[in-house]
């Protein structure tokens, strides 16, 4: 059982939880996530480790409400256990000095972008971070991010905030302005397709950061499976982080959708109990 | 400046001189050795159906796989068949990544099914084009032409539909029609095919009355062959030629591109040689054409490839003149 | 402990040899196992299909053991249970006693007498089936039997252990560990078993489904190794949330890696990652572990009308015939041996075909088709005929060219069989791994090439049976006790 110990809100839709977990906090790296259940009836889902406190025995996580499982954990307060919560899992990210690195984080992704961006820098790279969003409440972690960030260019679809357009138009106006070594993106699939798709014009070696339906987490099911550079890899134990130019995003989008159905149904059954 | 670069596997090639596939195009370290001798192209050792299903058997013949469970057991051959590909896929990764040449995946079956899926993720690895390697040596008793015929297209048709980067044959000589064969082949849609390929000989050593193998690498004139037909099919066919077996030197080279071929393979001579051998052929193709004064490969490219469209009766009239003239 | 010899020569044994002639014993016919209808139990993922043997019908049962000079069923069981021992204890009637001799070889019981391929192993040695061509002692049976008496009627005895406090630590919570464990705490021993998931038993509770194996069965053996006093950790990743050098400042002294083969194989033939397509792993972990057939747990699982399953073993055969547990109109094997060939307990098989599962033999999936939305709609498969046998003696399936067909199907479960987990040997490059990912040990102490850690079950000898697993537990205990006390005393 793990505590609740603090929780906040970013937006409408999107939380942040601390909670109790000493040796998670110990052991963690950016880039690695963890798994948990918030009741014995729920399902094992995954989330990125946003930042950790060894000290204070804490991990912070970013959740967006999107489901029944989401929506539970956005609604639990500070002194709430969790039943079950396992990490870090997944491969931790691939930090050295390489120049210049254009970090890339779309929506509730910028979240696990803030420990890379901060890697990076510390280990004495030029770190450019463009942040995007729907609209200017969907840009979190704006002032976390710029503390580990040469600079910070924030790009919302409606321009309510910052730039208006999509996050790989700020990308590619870096890219065209000076030299890149190495690219992060982590946000939406979708969004993640046409930054790589971008900076494979560019011959920019970029890593993604997978998220997909998983069960179990620990490399048991393979519900998480995807094909790189025509291999089959898990995301749960080779990744979470991937070469994007080598990531079939089609076929992850496909298989992104597979428990739609099921999903949108559980969440509607759930809206209807709360409301009974 | 002399430019010799040429169309070859729906690329364009800086030069036509091609390192074929063979156990030096099979691992990353003799790859980047060879990619520095800059030839036109890289065809990656070709992918064989029965090598990796004796894989599985010699390591069925462990005794550590002996004492395993047979649930276990029970697929076993495609944890083999995949963890080869693997590897495969792996090379062409390594090898786009460490050198700056087209690198061509190349597999060879002949069941076509399963095997012919694989080019599909030979192109999700990097691959930039496809060679399929097909020949049935013709010695089945049952097998019937059309069988064997229809095994080409059909692998054609297949591998097609699986990718959108180029797709080459590389094929045996066994055809009663070659020259049709090869003119209905080369309207699929094909980015070119390579001809001959190249096989095991077996020999025969009359002291040990055993069969031996023949020697693995080609001799200068079986350049012959491939020169033939190269000249009758270049200006017939819908898709370039490359010529391949018993290229050992520029002057072979600069035939078979007289004859119409857009590029040529080798890899005896470069076992012979070494990978130095592929620079000397460049140069020696470049230093040729600078003597005649041609500019590019394509000012001289089929120049004496045969037009004529009764070819049957014009060699029969070669041959007779040539024997004839002989008794004189 | 008396060995077998001195036991058979008891006053008591030979009475009961003499008090039954030989041919009055060869004369019963084998017990039946009473079961529930097929028709009804297609309902039920939780109802155990073999509903056991009553008391009568067990020792007539046991009645039938000829209680042979050489008895070779000991020699047919990976861990050589002295079956003649337990089988006259419950001809006598002494239950108890019976499950206890179990308990000397085996940690448990109840779950060995229901997964064991006893066709295979012991009762193929058996005399009646080896000599008189008739159908062996239904040894499993009387396993369960006694298994299951004890449980509801014995008074389980702590047994007085003297403690040394040396800690050892347990990766994974299978049935290798459990057996390990089991053995470690009575030798006095300060067991922990970690595991990764959140519930305890491996791949007794996520493999396995409950109408083969109900999880009361595996949560009662549990009690009892926590009554002995093995500790339990769960959500626990040795070599990630702890790694070994961790653990090794926290006091453990020795460790046993039973993490398992739980990684799941593919085929990798086009279209496998379309949906509605899953690993039998994951199929079965998201029912059994997650309860994701059940409303109120929010895991969901797709519950496919036309399932195909591919496969011929026994994940092949729980992963159909919970498919058709979960309204499948149509739950197909499809094998590409024959029937012959297939690796499943033969119980198992013959359930299935009263169940009205399907079996599609020589047949084998070439390709998958989806529907716009991505999602499985047929199968290309391909007909077999079995060509020469390879050095296993087992037939090669030779595809026949032109035979492919396809077949509807809206959900496929590949069940072709699992690789070792990578987890342990990645955290631990010291360690000795075969090219095939599995620990490699002394076969007689289960020592690694790492002096503290020992290894067994899965994670050693690749998918293998429950039996051999915690034979293998058995025996690291025994290993991991002498290595302990060489370098430690106690």
């Amino acid at each position: 059982m793990n505590e609740i110990i603090e929780t906040g809100q970013f937006s409408e839709k999107v939380f942040k939880i601390v909670v109790y977990a000493p040796r998670i906090a110990r052991s963690r790296k950016p880039g690695h996530f963890i798994v948990l259940r918030t009741d014995e009836n729920g399902e094992r889902i995954p989330l990125t480790i946003a930042d950790a406190d060894v000290k204070k025995g804490t991990i912070t996580l970013v959740v967006q409400k999107a489901g029944v499982s989401t929506t539970k954990l956005c609604n639990m307060k500070p002194g709430d256990k969790i039943a079950d919560l396992v990490g870090p899992l997944g491969k931790a990210t691939k930090i050295k000095k390489i120049g210049t690195v254009l970090a890339c984080g779309g929506g509730v992704g910028i979240a696990p972008l803030l420990p890379i961006v901060e890697g990076f820098k510390k280990a004495g790279n030029r770190v450019i971070s463009v942040l995007a969003g729907r609209s200017k409440e969907l840009i979190i972690l704006e002032d976390q991010i710029k503390k580990w960030s040469d600079e910070v260019i924030v790009m919302t679809d409606d321009g309510s905030y910052g730039h208006k357009g999509v996050v790989t138009v700020g990308a590619e106006e870096v890219i065209k302005r000076e030299e890149v070594n190495e690219c992060i993106v982590i946000g939406p699939t979708v969004m993640m397709k046409f930054t790589a798709l971008l900076t494979k014009k560019y011959n920019i070696p970029t890593q993604a950061s997978l998220n997909t339906v998983m069960v179990d987490g620990t490399g048991m099911c393979g519900a998480c499976r995807v094909s790189v550079g025509g291999k089959t890899r898990f995301t749960c134990i080779d990744g979470p982080e991937f070469d994007a130019h080598q990531v079939d995003f089609d076929e992850l989008i496909l298989r992104l959708g597979g428990y739609k159905e099921e999903e949108k149904r559980a969440y509607n059954a759930y809206l209807e109990n709360q409301n009974k | 400046m002399t430019d010799l670069s040429t169309s070859f596997f729906g690329l364009t090639l800086k030069n036509p001189v091609i390192a074929g596939s063979c156990s030096l195009t099979g691992n990353i370290d003799s790859i980047v050795e060879l990619a520095k001798a800059k030839p036109g192209a890289i065809v990656l050792k070709s992918v064989f159906e029965e090598e990796i299903d004796l894989l599985y058997q010699k390591e069925q013949n462990s005794i550590y796989t002996q004492n395993l469970d047979p649930e276990y057991l029970n697929y076993f051959d495609y944890v083999i068949k995949e963890e080869n590909l693997g590897k495969y896929l792996d090379l062409i990764q390594q090898a786009k990544k460490l050198v700056n040449v087209p690198i061509v995946a190349s597999v060879s079956c002949i069941t076509s099914n399963e095997w012919i899926s694989y080019v599909k993720r030979f192109q999700d690895a990097g691959a930039d084009a496809i060679e399929l390697n097909l020949f049935i040596i013709p010695s089945d008793l049952k097998r019937t032409n059309e069988e064997n015929e229809r095994f080409y297209f059909e692998s054609v048709r297949k591998v097609n539909e699986m990718v959108s980067i180029p797709v080459t044959l590389k094929v045996s000589y066994y055809f009663s029609n070659l020259a049709k064969m090869m003119k209905d082949l080369s309207s699929t849609g094909i980015a070119g095919i390579t001809l001959f390929n190249r096989f095991y000989s077996p020999d025969i050593n009359i002291e040990k009355e055993e069969l031996t193998a023949g020697d693995v690498l080609s001799n200068s004139d079986e350049y012959l062959l491939p020169l033939r037909w190269t000249g009758i099919l270049s200006s017939k066919v819908d898709c370039p030629i490359a010529a391949t077996t018993g290229i050992h030197s520029a002057e072979t080279a600069i035939k078979m591109i007289l004859a119409g071929a857009g590029a040529v393979q080798i890899a005896s001579t470069i076992y012979k040689e070494g990978p130095d051998v592929i620079g000397k052929i460049i140069k020696g193709i470049e230093e040729w054409m600078n003597r005649k004064s041609y500019k590019s490969i394509k000012d001289f490219k089929g120049k004496l490839a045969v037009h004529t469209e009764d070819i049957t009766a014009y060699e029969r009239v070669q041959f007779m003149k040539y024997f004839g003239n002989k008794d004189k | 402990m008396e060995d077998r010899k001195e036991r058979r020569n008891q006053e008591w044994r030979k009475e009961l040899r003499l008090k039954t002639k030989g041919k009055d014993r060869t004369s019963i016919p084998r017990a039946e196992m009473p079961m529930m209808d097929p028709l009804e139990r297609v309902h039920y993922q939780d109802r155990e299909v073999n509903t056991g043997l009553d008391l009568n019908t067990a020792r007539q049962e046991a009645t039938r053991c000829m209680d042979c000079v050489n008895p070779e069923c000991v020699t047919g069981c990976p861990v050589n249970i002295d079956i003649p021992s337990f089988i006259k204890n419950i001809e006598r009637g002494e239950i108890l006693k019976a499950a206890g001799v179990l308990r000397e070889t085996s940690a448990l019981p109840a779950v060995c007498g229901r997964v064991c391929p006893q066709e295979k192993q012991c009762e193929a040695h058996c005399f009646y089936l080896k000599k008189l061509k008739k159908p062996a002692v239904a040894i499993g049976y009387l396993e369960r039997f006694a298994a299951d008496y004890e449980r509801e009627h014995g008074v389980a005895e702590v047994p007085e252990i003297k403690k040394n406090g040396i800690k050892v630590a347990v990766v994974g919570s299978g049935p290798s560990s459990l057996s390990f464990a089991g053995s470690m705490v009575k030798k006095g021993y300060d067991v922990t078993v970690f595991e990764a998931l959140h519930e305890i038993g491996g791949v007794l509770k996520y493999g396995i489904p409950e109408f083969r194996l109900p999880n009361d069965i595996v949560n009662s053996e549990l009690e009892n190794l926590e009554k002995l006093g093995v500790k339990f950790e769960k959500n626990f990743l040795v070599g990630r949330t702890s790694s070994f050098e961790d653990l090794k400042e926290e006091g453990f002294k020795g460790f046993y890696v039973a993490s398992g083969a739980g990684l799941p194989r593919f085929m990798h033939i086009p279209g496998e990652n379309f949906n509605g397509i899953m690993s039998s792993n994951e199929y079965l972990t998201r029912v059994n572990l997650m309860n994701a057939a059940k409303d109120e747990f929010d895991t969901p699982v797709f519950k496919g009308k036309r399932v195909v399953v591919v496969g011929g073993g026994n994940t092949a055969m729980d992963s159909v015939r919970t498919s058709k547990r979960l309204g499948a109109d149509r739950s197909m094997i499809v094998y590409r041996r024959s029937m012959n060939e297939m690796p499943a307990r033969l119980e198992e098989v013959k359930h299935a075909q009263d169940e009205g599962i399907e079996f599609n033999t020589l047949t084998n999936p070439i390709e998958y088709f989806a529907d716009e939305k991505g999602h499985v709609s047929r199968v290309r498969v391909q007909k077999m005929e079995l060509g020469e046998a390879d050095v296993s003696g087992r037939r090669r399936p030779v595809p026949i060219e032109g035979s492919e067909y396809d077949i509807e199907t809206d959900m496929v479960v590949v069940a072709v069989g699992v690789s070792p987990n990578p987890l342990v040997p990645s955290v631990l490059p010291d360690l000795k791994v075969s090219k095939r990912g599995t620990i490699e040990v002394n076969e007689e102490t289960m020592q690694s090439s790492v002096p503290e850690l020992f290894a067994g079950g899965d994670i050693v000898r690749g998918g293998a049976t429950v039996i051999l697993a915690m034979g293998d537990g058995r025996r690291a205990a025994n290993g991991m006790d002498q290595y302990l006390t060489e370098k430690y005393g106690k």
